[in-house]
């Protein structure tokens, strides 16, 4: 009897604690003031300086002038993709090619706001003991594959006139984590294609290593942007807008503080370097091979310009051909992409990724 | 007349439920896993028709279609005149399925002489005096860490990848053998060699062939960390393999082909389990678990 009765009172204690779990999570919770935006960003050149803009107070100042909190969050790269498109960020860092095939073919409808750099020779094409592109079909080659690293390394090819060879590649799949130990352990493995740091990493360790190529020949090309989600844009309250307008603020405020001289310069390149742990010197070779737009003004002038529609319909050629976009996707067309000037690359039934320079253009008029 | 349920009858030790009532309980979550998957899958393809994180049946179908019957993205296309077989032989999922169990079969075949070195450290004090304390520290070692001294001692190709399999489960089944064959009881052996028995009579005909059942419990215990360290080695550095695709597949959310794959691989491995089950019992059915 006393073993009943205690189940029970188990029991109905055990209900009421579900119960008032429950109207916990129902309960309004304490309202901010102002709504929050998350940024995902990852290590790179180009994106550091998003850990120095939160650091160092200007986008608190940008955010608090036009009412939204906004917060910065660091990532691996892939998880701020997988953060992104499962939306549990606003907006994140990531390349063109990324905004293309992970958000944008996914069906999340993506704005790239802010084109902060390209790469300018921050990816290469390694290899030992002389080998050319030539001889690259046979060989094994280190990279992370379907990536801005095969990118290049197809480009490379293309470009000296060795695109009927690409078939012939033997491509290894290797984490960026183990890539350097991989390529200089053992001397048997003869090309890499990588990126900055690791790119100078392994050119420092080894010195018979030869960069081959790099994407300072394809200059434009690999773009690094800063994406936020079209129904954040467009948020009824507004919000949204403004959160965009006060990221892209803060961004050309802490472009001209890290482009600029004297000791802010300096401040802005520690704070940049120390976002990815990196040496002042070894963040500072990161920027010479990182083609940053200083300015709101040349930013937009790239953005609004004839170039980028032509570097992007390589980019989606190169998207579709490897069957990035997915597994319904018959075209190139069916992952659209809108330009500033209104013009669609693609179907304009299905725009996914849409390049919008308004508050470039704000922030180049002076206008925020 | 049948006594009727109570509730308290779910913690009660001494119920009996009937065969049905059992059966079909024990489809209740599966039922509730697809429930729940579904539900997700519908709700975020009304806000989103495209979406490839929670793909739907027919994309799994799609993906699943097209994974069995294509080749892989970076093999040559076959032409439409292919049978079903060739088809089959040739795809993807045939492709990636080969490369993942050779090497697996490899370790396994390589895990072999592990079994036979625990056994000897138990039985002959002279192999325990050399290999206990350093197969005992070698244990404790973090196999992943390792991964970049593979990479230079056996190169990036199949070799590094079966030996962080075999370094990271290895020691582990030495030590699991040795403590089997030590279990058993010391009389056992005194009795043998009153009997005339060799050392090597005792060793294999005494205490290894009743400890094998045991043993190749470990072994099916062992599968999943085998599967674990297969996985990671395909993900770092690999030009095919059932995880190399799931890598690959990762990158682009390829969601559709990644849950089948997964569940593919679920299904191998259960049915290795279930084989070395069904050997065991066939050939020691004098073995009974205490």
């Amino acid at each position: 009897m006393y073993r009943v009765l205690s189940y029970r009172r188990s029991l109905r204690s055990a209900v009421l604690v579900l119960l008032a779990l429950a109207a916990a999570s129902f309960a309004p919770s304490a309202r901010a003031e102002n709504p929050t935006f998350t940024i995902g960003w990852s290590v790179y050149a180009g994106w550091n300086p998003y850990y120095y803009m939160a650091r160092s107070g200007i986008l608190d100042y940008w955010g608090r002038k036009y009412g939204v909190n906004i917060k910065v969050q660091r990532f691996d790269y892939a998880a701020s993709l997988d953060a992104f498109v499962s939306k549990n960020i606003d907006a994140c860092t990531m390349t063109n090619m990324e905004a293309l095939d992970m958000p944008a073919a996914a069906g999340v409808d993506t704005t790239a706001i802010i084109i902060g750099d390209y790469s300018n020779g921050n990816d290469a094409v390694l290899a030992r003991d002389g080998v050319t592109l030539g001889q690259l079909p046979g060989k094994p080659i280190l990279l992370v594959q379907k990536t801005v690293s095969e990118y290049l390394l197809q480009r490379a090819m293309e470009l000296n006139g060795l695109g009927a060879k690409l078939p012939q590649l033997k491509l290894y799949n290797t984490s960026d984590s183990d890539i350097v130990g991989a390529y200089l352990g053992d001397k048997k493995n003869q090309v890499a294609v990588t990126w900055k740091p690791l790119v100078s990493e392994i050119l420092a360790q080894d010195h018979g290593v030869k960069e081959l190529f790099d994407s300072s020949k394809i200059p434009g090309e690999i773009l690094d942007l800063l994406v936020v989600r079209t129904e954040v844009l467009n948020r009824p309250d507004g919000s949204g807008i403004r959160f965009a307008k006060a990221v892209t603020a803060a961004w050309y405020a802490t472009m001209a503080q890290l482009t600029g001289t004297g000791p802010n310069a300096q401040k802005a390149i520690e704070g940049s370097a120390a976002a990815s742990n990196d040496s002042v010197a070894s963040y500072k070779d990161q920027l010479k091979t990182t083609y940053l737009f200083r300015s709101a003004l040349m930013a937009d002038q790239f953005a609004t310009g004839v170039s980028i529609k032509d570097k992007m319909k390589l980019v989606r050629a190169f998207c579709f051909d490897h069957k990035l976009l997915g597994q319904g996707i018959h075209s190139p067309d069916d992952v659209a992409i809108q330009y500033p000037d209104g013009s669609v690359q693609g179907r304009k039934d299905r725009i996914r990724l849409r390049i919008n320079d308004t508050f470039t253009k704000l922030a180049a008029q002076g206008k925020l | 007349m049948k006594p009727s349920f109570h509730p308290g009858d779910l913690v009660g030790i001494q119920v009996r439920p009937t065969r049905l009532w059992t059966q079909s309980l024990s489809w209740v979550l599966f039922v509730a896993g697809i429930a729940l998957y579904v539900h997700l899958a519908v709700v975020r393809h009304q806000e989103n028709p495209y979406d490839r994180v929670v793909p739907t049946a027919k994309q799994l179908y799609t993906g699943m279609k097209n994974a069995a019957l294509q080749p892989a993205e970076e093999d040559m296309p076959l032409d439409a005149s292919a049978t079903l077989w060739q088809r089959v032989h040739a795809s993807m999922l045939w492709k990636d399925t080969m490369a993942s169990a050779r090497r697996f079969l490899i370790a396994i075949a390589l895990l072999i002489p592990c079994i036979f070195l625990g056994l000897h450290m138990a039985i002959f004090p002279y192999f325990g005096a050399v290999f206990q304390r350093f197969v005992l520290f070698f244990d404790k070692i973090v196999a992943l860490s390792l991964l970049p001294i593979l990479f230079i001692v056996f190169g990036i190709e199949e070799w590094s990848k079966i030996m962080l399999m075999v370094i990271g489960v290895g020691p582990t089944l030495i030590l699991d053998t040795f403590n089997i064959a030590k279990s058993v009881p010391q009389e056992q052996v005194v009795k043998a060699f009153t009997l005339k028995s060799s050392n090597l009579d005792v060793a294999y005909r005494i205490v290894f062939k009743q400890v094998l059942p045991q043993i190749i419990n470990s072994v099916r215990l062992s599968l999943k960390p085998l599967a674990l360290f297969l996985f990671a080695g395909e993900m770092i550095a690999s030009t095919d393999g059932l995880a190399y695709r799931i890598a690959l597949m990762r990158r682009h959310m390829g969601m559709d082909v990644i849950l089948p794959y997964l569940l593919w691989v679920a299904l191998l491995l259960f049915l290795l389990d279930a084989l070395l089950r069904f050997a065991n019992r066939r050939l020691h059915p004098w073995y009974q678990p205490h």
